[in-house]
């Protein structure tokens, strides 16, 4: 129902551009233009949800700056949506991204599954069409020398190093040094790029990893895993799990005094997830979590999480606020090329500073290869039931408990 | 009409139209072929053997994995690594099929043990790092070059699997007359009789076995060619095995066309369905399981079966 | 240190082990009676664990007393399934009546989909985070009673194939179809009681084991493959068979999970499946149907 809406909305919106077109009388000023964008997502399939979540803040984003007068270099041009179903298919990826890149798109926003971005983004580079990844995590999507392909969330890579960073870095200013870690994930895709990045990376970051665990996300019990995990006696137990998985291992470690400072999900879906948290309060109670978010000490991110629940009487999510700050992206680089034109849209992305969104990190700003290079996970704590931020410590907005006492022996 | 001046007509159908079909339908008759095809390659074990195996998606894994290593890191052709993987799904084929035919495994027996060796091959793939365990294998984007088995557009691709399913029913024909299908349809019926009859039962099961699994690998070697990415669900999960034998059975299982009857019913089934009944997820699943309750319930012997129950004009 | 981590091993494999042998139960019976490996029994036990989770959430039922209401009223569905779906195709092939099943446990698990959508749910009664130590071993309650639950509902059912006239019957459709069909006795009706059985008993299963697991549409999946092997372990038909079944099963996967690296525990299982049907397919206690 949601989805008619919204194409409801563009076609309307297209449709009163064209009808004010063809109204004005010609008096030798440039017309108002619009500026097209289209968005490719699951919005059928098993993600559909969280698609529908993505979408809400693009929309949300969208008519906040079209209220606000539109694109003012381009004398105030308005910008439309134009969408596109992958329902999670490469092949159709492809083709609606080749449909949408026919109809006049300046850019292309989505697709989720890294799977898809990783077909669709040889489509863009060929339409030399700037292509703003959503939710897709892998880390290859950026790599092989793409000048059209921007990612502003943080890569698994970033995920990673920034979040052990981060709890080391608060172990240090709590008198507690972290030498050894262990890391549980789940064996498929997800899980085994962070214990990739956990593992090549704990030299840099000054530890050793005492034990990973990859298991099988449908297992009902992961006792024995965990007395291992309790036998390497780690500083940090270091999890990237899906719910029902992830629900289990913080219930049975607890229960084992496995004897570690923390409890640290690495991307998790449970542990900053206020569902989850809801339904397990008792298990739940500093947990810690990296994984993205926004900058709670922005006044602005208040005033967009107000906007969205009125708009969509649901608190607004991850997808929502990284969708919300693509659009961002993109007004910003619109504004300052002056143009529709692709290409020079794609120069004025790879040229973006951008300090004005809703993010726990600087400016927003791409490396070579379309990569946020100051991409940041948040590092969050649940704290009275509640996850809050609380690193870095410059967005945090309560302090740390750590140790937490209740994994210890 | 003859069932061959009908199969003639697909054929000549399917040679002539594919370069002018919109690209969304082109995709989906590669898919139609390519389920035909695994299903086929099953039946010559299932179908003809009367041994339903719960597994291919062994042999499909292996033939995929190896063409792929093979071209990833050794620079193969995957037109000569289709074969290696062929002639290593059959050893492991004849490996499998030796220890549960001597050991007299039949029935729900058989199926539960190919499972298991399908299984066992995901977790080892998933837990093993040299090939790529749960992140796969990525064939680069390249430029086309038809002697790697890469090709621009989908077309070639679409040739390649049709041929493949050309010669899978025709090799099924073959196999039907001659007297190692024979022997096949009488251990079929009833195994013990056959084998007081003076049939090697376990020799021609093997056969049937051996040429199942070789033919099912090259399927595997496609499908990473054509998609470019493989992993350890993708290719040894339970889907794969039960797209094979899903066909064959709704098409008719020990017939020639069956398979690919079954596919060009099943694949747009499925396509249709999750087109129509978008909107929730899960809609288009449910539907599928029950269409395919109804068809098992109603049409016990296929649509081949059903085809054939009718009315001839003397 | 061995020790302790397989001390430990031990303890949570047998307590798992347990609620593995009520879900293989349920299957065995199925499967001596009538003969069809039913591919939908895990998606049966994931609606009895969505009827717990709803008895909760809405009417505070604790999952442990919901059984008294899930357990009859899934023996019932499971009855009437069998009637409309499974007799009518009593006589088609072997290979049919699987993908009959088959097509069951696509429907329904996608029916729980699109009812329930996929987001995950708990249930956590009070005493979900009770636990307690034998040695150096953690024992946790919910999974202690998980286990206790299914071992009583297994010598229930037990006891009912031996002392009561319906279990009788049950066994001798099991041991001797034709013979059974001589006697007089109603062999359409036992095979609908036997599958509504199997079908109460996983649903019971299900709710023994939301306290400490959780509730999606695919959660069966978990424990469906399992059920096959403890129920081949066993020995097909051979309803004790499948209790002892799933402890080993159970051991067999801890103590894989604590010596093997990775996620390698679910090929000791499927390791100790091959040879099982390889070398002793009437199960390691005899008394099942071989080959």
């Amino acid at each position: 129902m949601r989805r008619e809406r919204v194409s409801r909305r563009a076609f309307l919106q297209t449709a009163g551009a064209v009808a004010a077109l063809g109204a004005l009388p010609a008096i030798g000023r440039a017309q108002a233009k619009e500026v097209k964008l289209g968005y490719i997502l699951p919005m059928t399939g098993p993600l559909a949800f969280e698609a529908q979540l993505s979408l809400n803040g693009l929309q949300l984003a969208l008519d906040e700056v079209n209220n606000a007068g539109g694109i003012k270099s381009l004398e105030g041009a308005k910008l439309t949506l134009l969408p596109g179903d992958t329902q999670q298919k490469v092949e159709l990826g492809n083709s609606e991204a080749a449909r949408l890149i026919d109809q006049g798109v300046s850019a292309l926003i989505g697709p989720f599954s890294s799977l898809v971005a990783y077909s669709v983004r040889q489509v863009t580079e060929k339409n030399r069409t700037p292509f703003m990844l959503l939710a897709a995590v892998a880390d290859n999507l950026t790599e092989g020398g793409l000048r059209y392909v921007f990612r502003v969330q943080p890569n698994g890579k970033a995920m990673s190093t920034l979040t052990m960073n981060n709890m080391i870095e608060m172990a240090k200013a709590a008198g507690v040094a972290i030498k050894r870690v262990a890391m549980m994930h789940e064996d498929g895709n997800f899980g085994t790029t962070m214990g990739n990045h956990v593992e090549s990376f704990a030299g840099k970051l000054g530890y050793t990893l005492v034990q990973r665990i990859p298991y099988n996300l449908k297992s009902p019990d992961f006792t024995a895993e965990l007395s291992k995990v309790k036998a390497a006696k780690p500083d940090l137990l270091v999890i990237s799990g899906y719910y029902g998985d992830s629900k289990i291992i913080a219930e049975t470690a607890a229960k084992l005094r496995i004897g570690v400072h923390a409890l640290v999900g690495l991307a998790n879906a449970a542990y900053s997830n206020p569902k989850f948290i809801a339904d397990n309060r008792e298990l739940t109670d500093n947990l810690f979590d990296g994984n993205y978010w926004h900058n709670p000490q922005s006044p602005r991110a208040k005033a967009v999480f107000d906007a969205y629940q009125k708009r969509f009487n649901a608190t607004l999510t991850s997808h929502g606020v990284q969708a919300y700050t693509v659009i961002g992206v993109l007004r910003d680089a619109l504004e300052r090329a002056a143009s529709t034109d692709r290409d020079k849209l794609r120069d004025a992305i790879a040229r973006t500073n951008l300090a004005d969104h809703i993010l726990p990190q600087d400016a927003i700003k791409f490396d070579d290869t379309g990569e946020n290079a100051n991409a940041s996970p948040a590092l969050l704590q649940v704290q009275n039931g509640r996850p809050v931020v609380v690193g870095p410590a410059r967005f945090a907005e309560a302090k740390p408990v750590f140790p937490v006492p209740k994994w210890h022996g | 009409m003859a069932a061959e001046a009908w199969a003639g007509l697909a054929l000549a159908l399917l040679l002539a139209a594919p370069p002018f079909l919109p690209p969304y339908f082109l995709e989906i008759l590669i898919s139609v072929m390519l389920f035909g095809y695994l299903g086929a390659a099953w039946n010559i074990l299932g179908g003809y053997a009367g041994q339903f195996s719960f597994g291919h998606a062994a042999y499909f894994g292996i033939g995929a994995y190896t063409s792929t290593l093979l071209f990833l890191r050794l620079g193969i052709t995957p037109w000569l690594g289709m074969v290696a993987g062929g002639v290593l799904a059959a050893a492991f084929g004849l490996f499998a099929g030796y220890l549960s035919f001597r050991y007299g495994l039949r029935g729900p027996y058989f199926s539960l043990v190919t499972l298991a060796f399908a299984e066992m091959l995901r977790v080892v793939a998933v837990n093993t790092k040299a090939a790529g365990s749960s992140l796969g294998l990525v064939i680069p984007t390249r430029t086309p070059a038809p002697l790697d088995f890469v090709f621009a557009g989908k077309l070639p691709y679409y040739y390649v699997i049709l041929a493949m399913a050309v010669g899978a029913v025709w090799i099924t024909r073959r196999l039907e007359r001659s007297k190692l299908g024979y022997s096949l349809r009488a251990i079929r019926e009833n195994e013990d009789a056959a084998e007081a009859a003076g049939v090697d039962a376990l020799g021609m099961k093997l056969r049937a076995m051996a040429a199942s699994s070789f033919l099912t690998a090259l399927g595997g070697t496609f499908y990473a060619q054509y998609f470019a990415y493989i992993d350890p669900t993708i290719t040894f999960g339970p889907a794969v095995s039960i797209q094979g034998l899903l066909q064959a059975i709704v098409g008719g299982a020990g017939t020639v066309l069956g398979p690919l009857l079954g596919s060009f019913v099943l694949t747009p089934l499925s396509e249709l369905s999750r087109a129509a009944l978008r909107g929730r997820a899960g809609v288009d699943v449910m539907v599928y399981g029950l269409v395919l309750m109804l068809v098992i319930s109603f049409l016990p012997q296929g649509l081949m079966g059903a085809l054939r129950r009718r009315p001839r004009p003397s | 240190m061995t020790g302790d981590l397989l001390l430990q091993a031990a303890v949570s494999g047998f307590l798992l082990g347990g609620v593995y042998g009520l879900v293989a139960s349920g299957l065995s019976l199925i499967f001596g009676v009538l003969r069809i490996i039913n591919f939908a029994h895990g998606a049966v036990m994931m609606l009895g664990m969505y009827a717990a989770y709803w008895l909760f959430t809405l009417l505070g039922v604790d999952p442990y007393l919901c059984v008294l209401i899930t357990g009859p009223a899934f023996f019932a569905l499971g009855m009437v399934v069998q009637r409309v779906v499974i007799e009518p195709n009593r006589r088609a092939a072997e290979h049919n009546q699987l993908l009959l099943t088959l097509g069951l446990a696509l429907f329904l698990e996608n029916l729980a989909l699109v009812l329930w959508q996929g987001d995950f749910r708990t249930v956590r009664p009070a005493y979900a985070g009770a636990s307690f130590v034998i040695g150096d071993a953690l024992v946790e309650v919910p999974r202690l009673v998980a286990c206790a639950g299914a071992v009583v509902m297994a010598l229930a059912l037990f006891a009912f194939l031996r002392l009561t006239d319906v279990g009788k019957a049950i066994r001798a459709l099991s041991e001797e179809p034709e013979g059974a069909m001589l006697m007089g006795i109603d062999v359409r009706r036992i095979r609908a009681v036997a599958f509504g059985i199997g079908a109460g008993c996983v649903a019971v299963a299900g709710a023994l084991v939301t306290p400490f697991f959780y509730v999606a549409p695919d959660v069966g999946e978990s424990f469906n493959i399992m059920a096959f092997v403890v129920v081949v372990l066993g020995g097909m038909g051979n309803f004790v068979g499948a209790l002892a079944g799933g402890f080993i099963v159970g051991l067999a996967e801890s103590l894989g999970a604590t010596l093997l690296p990775g996620s390698l525990k679910q090929l000791v299982v499927f390791a100790l499946f091959v040879l099982v049907l390889l070398f002793r397919p009437a199960g390691l206690f005899g008394g099942g149907h071989g080959r």
